[in-house]
């Protein structure tokens, strides 16, 4: 028996697929995303999406680079080898500043990079919606709403009942992969 | 090219027959004008000149709102900026205060050609005493080296092409896009684009100019070749700031921008100012950092007064670097990276912000000088003491350039209606 992963509902255009999304949100589903071919505008919104928290990586990152640059230069001009340099002081904020900025961005972008991959679930292969035989079209002038499996609002035939009244070209049930399962 | 933009009237258009709510700011700013002219005379024998400077960091802060907004202008003509069209309308009506500021600056120069001993500098008076060391100005190796371009003549033929090149700049650009609003002809697009393309050349060479002129040559010992450029990106901050106080203003008001500003142009205008708070941070600490590290005495001492008396204790203004370094770039920068504090309060709190620091900085750039020669027994420095013309000519030039504003504003149009780009800035999406 193959394991559900969630019902998917088929839209012809952005407009339509924008209303949906509204409406599901509305209906209190939490568990559910939207595959478009392009972006929509506005489409955040109407998902109830909230801000991304990546910038955090990137602010942490940044800190952890631009005191990583400052360490740097006073452990290896300060501490480890003091060494006087064109009668400058050992160690000063001033002179290792580019470098501890270089690190900031360099971290920074670690960071980015890092919350990008944690917050996307990256990386990963493959994803049950891939199984919709129709999937291609998601990709090029289709779209589509899909409510998963693990919502707590989630009935199959509530769903699909649910689904079915926003006039979507089709509803289909997508299953998870028979080696998911067995895994 | 269309003119679909006709499509959009909006119900604010035009203020014909109200009363001028501008007329008290003109009586107000020549009262305080003619009172920070009188001020100028009263400096102490130990510091004729303190008044002098006083006016012209008054003046200074008011210039670099408009040199900034000149500069964003062209930029977003060059760019062919979407979303800036109703802001740039703004600062259109804004622009045409360097008018005033011309006029503003003609004592100045007045008392320039006349010799004047309260002219802060140094260099117009050959007899005086040259910065730092005993002796006369004309005694100065690093002053006759200069002479050719540190004369009264030449100083007074700068002043007038700066102005020139300012003022002509605002004017094209401000009549041809009011007259786009009358014809909607679209040559005007082309020809703004076509000025601007000229202009940002033109007007980045007379502004290094002013910055040298009138703040670097104030001890003419001094010569940093990122001098100009900090003028500049503190400029671009002072306009960024003063156009968000300018658009809450306008959001507000019915004749104004009330229903067709979103929240999305504050968050981009939020955005260009944490750019430009990273920008003037960069260029001021390279100004530091290049001097540090060549640490030839002959620049170095323009920080060291900033930092200690002779005696190696620190002064007021060593404070005021750092009030500099932490409040005028690290508070705005940590501020403006979160994306809530691109909008509604919190922006218009960064933006009085860094405006007040901005202050800070032409006080910071302007009024340390070296009092006294060097001699057996050091010299002084003039300390951190606001001076009664500081404020006057603030409040003197402000009143005048906000009366231009107002009265301009209520000439034309609060947005560029037959702009071919208005209605991609009316519907902005973030």
């Amino acid at each position: 028996m193959k394991k559900i992963h969630g019902m998917l509902a088929l839209f012809d255009t952005a407009p339509a697929i924008y209303q949906a999304a509204n409406t599901v949100r509305e209906a209190g589903y939490k568990q559910w995303d939207v595959f478009t071919p392009f972006p929509v505008h506005g489409l955040d919104g109407a998902m109830g999406l909230k801000r991304s928290r990546v910038p955090l990586f990137t602010l942490v990152g940044g800190f952890v680079g631009f005191w990583t640059g400052m360490f740097i230069a006073w452990y290896m001009g300060a501490f480890d080898y003091p060494l006087i340099v064109g009668g400058m002081p050992y160690f000063s904020p001033v002179f290792p500043f580019p470098v501890a900025y270089e690190m900031t961005i360099l971290f920074a972008a670690f960071g980015t990079l890092g919350g990008m991959f944690f917050f996307n679930r990256l990386p990963m292969h493959h994803h049950p919606v891939f199984n919709y035989e129709k999937f291609r079209r998601l990709t090029d002038d289709q779209f589509a709403v899909v409510i998963e499996a693990g919502d707590a609002l989630f009935n199959e035939e509530e769903t699909r009942r649910f689904l079915e009244e926003l006039e979507p070209l089709e509803v289909v049930a997508v299953y998870e992969d028979e080696e998911a399962v067995s895994a | 090219m269309t003119t679909s933009s006709e499509v959009f009237a909006p119900s604010a258009a035009g203020a014909a027959g109200r009363r001028d709510p501008s007329l008290p700011f003109l009586i107000g700013g020549l009262v305080l004008l003619a009172v920070s002219i009188g001020l100028l005379f009263t400096g102490s024998a130990a510091d004729p000149v303190r008044p002098f400077l006083g006016y012209l960091v008054g003046l200074t802060f008011w210039t670099s709102i408009l040199v900034g907004m000149l500069f964003l202008v062209m930029i977003w003509w060059m760019f062919d900026s979407g979303w800036s069209v109703i802001i740039r309308r703004q600062m259109e009506f804004f622009l045409v205060g360097f008018v005033v500021i011309a006029v503003a600056f003609l004592p100045l120069v007045f008392l320039a050609i006349s010799g004047s001993d309260v002219v802060a500098w140094t260099w117009i008076d050959e007899t005086r005493e040259k910065p730092g060391t005993f002796g006369m100005v004309a005694e100065d190796t690093l002053f006759l080296a200069k002479a050719a371009y540190l004369n009264v003549p030449f100083f007074t033929a700068r002043y007038i092409l700066i102005f020139a090149a300012w003022i002509g700049l605002a004017f094209l650009l401000r009549q041809w896009s009011f007259r786009m609003d009358e014809t909607g002809d679209h040559k005007y697009v082309l020809w703004s684009r076509r000025l601007s393309a000229v202009g940002l050349f033109v007007a980045a060479l007379v502004t290094t100019m002013a910055a040298m002129d009138w703040f670097m040559t104030l001890n003419y010992h001094w010569f940093s070749t990122m001098y100009g450029i900090w003028f500049f990106s503190a400029s671009m901050r002072a306009a960024l700031a003063a156009t968000v106080l300018i658009l809450f203003w306008q959001a507000g008001r019915k004749e104004g921008l009330r229903g067709l500003i979103q929240p999305t142009h504050f968050y981009f205008m939020g955005c260009l100012l944490l750019a430009f708070t990273v920008f003037w941070a960069y260029i001021s600490f390279s100004q530091y950092f290049l001097i540090y590290s060549a640490n030839i005495p002959e620049v170095t001492f323009w920080y060291n007064i900033r930092e200690k008396s002779v005696d190696g204790s620190l002064n007021a203004w060593w404070w005021v670097s750092m009030a500099l370094i932490f409040l005028h770039f690290l508070v705005p920068f940590l501020f403006l990276l979160f994306h809530k504090n691109k909008f509604g309060k919190p922006l218009i709190f960064i933006a009085v912000w860094i405006l007040f620091f901005h202050i800070i900085d032409i006080y910071w750039n302007i009024l340390p000088q070296k009092l006294s020669a060097e001699g057996l027994l050091g010299y002084t420095e003039r300390g951190f003491v606001p001076h009664l013309t500081d404020l006057t000519a603030f409040l003197a030039v402000g009143a005048l350039v906000i009366w231009a504003f107002l009265r301009s504003a209520s000439k034309h149009r609060p947005i560029p209606i037959r702009d071919p780009r208005i209605s991609e800035s009316l519907n902005l999406h973030e």
